[in-house]
């Protein structure tokens, strides 16, 4: 690729106008090899919003995860001419996000932080930061609509590491089983039973909330 | 099916993955067992909720940001991969370094040049003593010989024989004669 094809890069904003939009993501990626740099703005355009939740939601912090999200499209761009074509392109792309995501929750247990999320959480209602919220509702709907966000919130991130990884994939991104099996290197077995006692888990956690 | 086997196969429940029979079992203990049954409410609440919760929207930089890195990684492949551009940067440095010694051998050969033109001394010549003249004699004093005439420097004596202490030439640059 030449610098000429970086200055179309740079000009370019992903955006769904692209003439890429059409295309599958593995003829978007053929065009990229094929040296259409601008292929490569569909893809992050397609896997930014997507990589950036899955990964929130694994690690609980969103700066974080905006930086790892961007660790996770210099690797593809770095690797993409190595990429198993054969394969799904989103796998891939979840499987570099989900060691990232799991190496970001190792480090963290070894140099433990406290987030300021984490803080965030147990603030008293007062000292909360204004929120501004759909007027139409009820206040005691708004109550436990929010009161049930941060529930579930928090019960995810009581899940251990393996659990979250594979609960996120299935409940929150709708992965199949066997590409949570491929994005997380498990076999089948192993990814039946984590979801099984993650959903026991959530579950359990939350019951008692919700009476 | 009892409460254990029940959340066994919840997972498989869940996704109605169970076949007729499980399924069917299943069903009806959960209508027979109210721990369960708010277990199983527990969860798709938990999941729907979940599933509801606002995306997380990238920080307007994201994108210059994630830009300007891959224009780092543009570089640094044009640099390490391209062959051809590969080459033309070691040709590049090698260049350079060979511009960098040529600049430091000649500034080495001019300090060389002007540390020798400082301390330039003319070679010491032997200058004989010259010859005896003597001034009250009337044919050198009416011939125009004066004691200092260079042309006196030049006169021959045999120095084994001269017992005059010998004298230095003082070049002209030094403001003699």
């Amino acid at each position: 690729m030449t610098l000429a094809a970086h200055a179309s890069l740079r000009a370019t904003r992903p955006g769904p106008a692209s003439a890429f939009a059409e295309l599958d993501d593995s003829h978007v990626v053929q065009a990229f090899l094929d040296g259409q740099s601008r292929a490569f703005d569909e893809l992050v355009a397609r896997y930014q919003a997507r990589l950036l939740n899955f990964i929130y939601r694994t690690i609980g912090d969103r700066e974080r995860a905006e930086d790892l999200v961007q660790e996770v499209f210099i690797r593809i761009y770095r690797h993409l001419h190595r990429f198993d074509q054969t394969k799904k392109f989103s796998t891939w792309a979840y499987t570099i996000a989900s060691n990232l995501a799991k190496n970001e929750l190792r480090n963290r247990s070894r140099n433990p932080l406290v987030l300021f999320q984490a803080i965030k959480k147990h603030w008293e209602a007062d000292h909360r930061p204004l929120q501004f919220e759909d007027s139409s509702s009820r206040p005691d709907d708004m109550f436990r609509k929010r009161h049930l966000r941060a529930l579930v919130e928090q019960s995810v991130e009581q899940l251990p590491e393996h659990h979250r990884v594979v609960f996120v994939l299935r409940e929150l991104e709708g992965k199949t089983y066997e590409e949570i099996a491929e994005i997380t290197g498990c076999n089948l077995g192993t990814v039946k039973s984590r979801l099984n006692r993650a959903r026991n888990s959530f579950a359990t956690i939350i019951a008692p909330h919700l009476d | 099916m009892d409460c254990c086997e029940f959340r066994e196969q919840y997972s498989d429940f869940a996704d109605r993955l169970l076949d007729e029979e499980a399924e069917l079992r299943a069903r009806r203990h959960l209508k027979l067992c109210a721990p369960c049954r708010r277990f199983d409410a527990a969860f798709r609440t938990g999941v729907s909720a979940l599933r509801d919760l606002p995306s997380v929207e990238l920080s307007r930089s994201f994108g210059d940001r994630l830009r300007g890195r891959l224009g780092h990684e543009l570089v640094v492949r044009a640099l390490a991969v391209d062959p051809f551009s590969g080459a033309v940067a070691a040709m590049l440095v090698m260049v350079t370094i060979g511009l960098v010694t040529w600049d430091l051998v000649e500034l080495r050969a001019a300090r060389r040049a002007a540390a020798a033109a400082a301390v330039s001394v003319p070679a010491a010549v032997w200058i004989p003593a010259p010859a005896q003249i003597r001034l009250d004699t009337v044919e050198n004093f009416h011939s125009g010989f004066h004691p200092f005439d260079p042309v006196l420097l030049v006169a021959d004596t045999n120095p084994t024989q001269d017992t005059n202490p010998p004298r230095f030439d003082v070049p002209a640059v030094w403001g003699g004669r």
